[in-house]
């Protein structure tokens, strides 16, 4: 009786719709539920292809597979491009477009599949679009100067539009400077923060903090504690998952006009295999050997290397938005720029596999 | 392009001063990395100071935005200073960014300070009484932060401070880029507003002119009730003219963070009898100005004039 009052339960779970749409982008759902209206289902397997499932559909997964459910928008939030002025931001509103008939798998599916983590919130998903801005401008790749004239914004807003969509797979339906100065008051923060220098002890930074070269690279200010096992499985699924993408990618954006190039682009292919090999052979974080426990100190600094690839990563994918804009005149810039990406990889792979630091001179 | 011109300049040299007043040379040179470290230091017959210029150039590029891992930066010293001096700090810092072309250095800077945290980018003080003029001083009445540089706001000090170029023109050897700095920190609530900017070392007639530019440009932001106490301070006070008032004005809408930031510095040149509006009217002797400008801007600056 109770054996079948679960069963009961666990054929027809509900799947609980609220927020979808305003607040949250994406959720996961389970087999067997029915897709609320206007969204569409995702399925993903574990090797990281996906499938879509039709809007109003049923969501049947096979074995192994998870279910994601997502609302195609639209959405609006604002973004602050400068983390120094915080009174001037950007309103961009936004959705998730029709599926491009043109490739395999939509961006916004390999999105889901590589770094969904539980609900996907519009919150959360804004603060990676503010990353990925805040990024680019501070490289320089995207300019919005002081007292931008229209030209210049013209060129942002290209720039921005192709990033959000290579980057995420969203589709930027408009942006508009907005002014913050209702929502966030610069002269609140700065009296928080100078209370919170005069109540904070001062710490010096420890001399052994520089020795160790891996914590040297540790972003500094991360509030929420870094678990190494968690952070390494991330970044590892992503590495795993979007190397190969990327570079199927890069194949079709970039078509070289010249022999040299050509030449260029083809070693860095082959630099980014080998860069996907080593991250489809990467050792365990808890292992120094087969049956030999790591060090938790190596550990921590392999988690960190592998933190410091997806960096890498998302600075590509910001590359290939900047190669499908590019002219043909600018592109020796942006193949200088991809093999110090590349390189990057490849330095963040390879010290992720080592057991212990290299007393490197 | 920008690339080739880096690869050109493989070397940068920057100097300090010790403790008994000589001079020490700091020279940063640049090759492929070829899997050593990213940065090597050496000062003779003192490796505990070599190993104290690595822990501060490392600390010092988690404030940079962009990570290379291609090239081995060597940093090495003349000489080695005693164990407890620390002004030669800032100087390994600069030359360390100069060398990659993050940083234009003339070759005869002269840099002094030291700091407990530069992996925010601060510069906490310095330790020498005397320094000659034109050097580059650290700590709170000079350098705070690197990125007061090229005139950003440290987007985490309790002081909020920014600093725009403007040019200074008299028609001979000693035009240069002048730079105004703008501080603000918040009022206390209920307090009249008075005093609420000060020019400390400016003449009344100045001080007027820059309380008149503040107030219009506010005005014209919308600013709703005085939030702000605010220090202006010039680079040199002996000019004339009133050109300085744009660089004012863009100044203190970085520092109160209502400005898109720039990757260089902001350098301005403008003023206006009507800032309440927003105009900004064409000042005298563009021309040369121009010219001056053109000599003076660094890659990723920005030239703002008025239309002529």
């Amino acid at each position: 009786m109770m054996f079948d009052l679960f069963k009961r339960m666990a054929r027809a779970p509900a799947f609980d719709a609220a927020g979808l749409g305003t607040e949250a982008i994406a959720r996961p759902i389970a087999s067997g539920c029915s897709l609320p209206a206007q969204t569409v289902g995702v399925a993903v397997d574990r090797a990281g292809h996906t499938r879509r499932i039709s809007a109003g559909g049923r969501v049947n997964l096979l074995e192994g597979e998870s279910g994601w459910c997502f609302h195609p928008g639209p959405y609006g939030c604002d973004l602050l491009p400068f983390a120094a002025a915080p009174e001037i931001g950007l309103r961009l509103h936004f959705a998730i477009d029709s599926p491009d008939p043109r490739v395999s798998q939509q961006r916004f599916d390999l999105f889901l599949a590589s770094e969904g983590a539980g609900e996907l919130g519009l919150a959360g998903f804004a603060a990676r679009i503010e990353d990925a801005l805040q990024r680019e401008l501070a490289q320089g790749n995207l300019a919005l100067p002081p007292c931008t004239t229209l030209d210049e914004w013209n060129a942002f807003r290209a720039g921005l539009n192709q990033l959000l969509y290579t980057r995420f797979g969203v589709t930027v339906d408009d942006c508009v400077p907005v002014d913050l100065r209702g929502s966030r008051d610069f002269a609140r923060e700065l009296r928080a923060r100078a209370l919170q220098a005069a109540t904070e002890p001062y710490v010096g930074v420890a001399p052994e903090a520089a020795v160790a070269p891996a914590v040297a690279r540790a972003s500094i200010g991360t509030e929420e504690r870094f678990d190494p096992g968690v952070a390494d499985a991330r970044a590892l699924r992503r590495l795993f998952l979007e190397l190969p993408c990327l570079m199927c990618r890069v194949r079709q954006a970039a078509l070289p006009s010249g022999q040299a190039l050509f030449r260029q682009q083809q070693a860095l292919l082959q630099r980014l295999d080998l860069v996907c090999l080593a991250a489809s052979t990467m050792p365990a974080l808890a292992l120094a050997a087969p049956g030999q426990p790591l060090a938790f100190d190596q550990q921590l600094r392999r988690a960190r290397h592998s933190v410091q690839a997806t960096a890498a990563l998302d600075e590509a994918w910001a590359l290939l938005a900047r190669f499908e804009l590019a002219e043909d005149q600018g592109l020796e810039a942006l193949f200088d720029e991809a093999d110090r990406i590349v390189a990057n990889l490849e330095h963040a792979t390879g010290e992720r596999k080592l057991v212990l630091p290299q007393e490197a001179a | 392009m920008s690339e080739s011109m880096n690869a050109s300049m493989s070397e940068a040299v920057c100097r300090s001063l010790l403790v008994d007043g000589s001079m020490l040379t700091i020279t940063a040179t640049r090759r492929p990395r070829g899997g050593r470290a990213d940065i090597k230091c050496s000062a003779p017959g003192a490796p505990a100071i070599a190993a104290r210029m690595q822990e501060v150039a490392r600390l010092a590029r988690h404030t940079e935005a962009r990570h290379d891992s291609r090239d081995q930066v060597v940093i090495s010293m003349d000489r080695a200073p005693g164990m407890q001096e620390r002004d030669w700090e800032l100087a390994v810092v600069l030359a360390d960014r100069a060398v990659r072309g993050l940083l234009p250095l003339r070759p005869d800077t002269l840099a002094l300070g030291w700091s407990e945290q530069w992996q925010r980018g601060r510069i906490d003080g310095i330790d020498a009484r005397t320094a000659p003029a034109g050097a580059l001083l650290g700590g709170p009445q000079g350098l705070r932060h690197l990125g007061a540089l090229t005139g950003q706001p440290d987007a985490a000090d309790a002081v909020s401070s920014a600093r725009a170029w403007f040019p200074l023109h008299s028609g001979g050897i000693n035009d240069s880029l002048c730079w105004v700095e703008v501080s603000v920190y918040p009022l206390e609530e209920g307090v009249p507003d008075d005093e609420a900017v000060g020019a400390p070392g400016l003449d009344s007639a100045r001080q007027h002119a820059v309380r008149q530019a503040l107030a219009g440009a506010r005005h014209f932001d919308g600013e709703p009730a005085p939030r702000w106490r605010t220090t202006v301070r010039f680079g040199q006070d002996d000019f004339h003219g009133n050109s300085f008032e744009l660089a004012l004005v863009l100044a203190d809408r970085l520092a109160r963070g209502r400005e898109f930031v720039p990757r260089g510095r902001i350098i301005a040149s403008g003023c206006s009898s009507a800032w309440h509006a927003g105009q900004v009217e064409p000042v005298e002797g563009l021309a040369p100005k121009c010219a001056l400008i053109e000599r003076e801007a660094a890659p990723g600056d920005r030239v703002l004039l008025p239309r002529a």
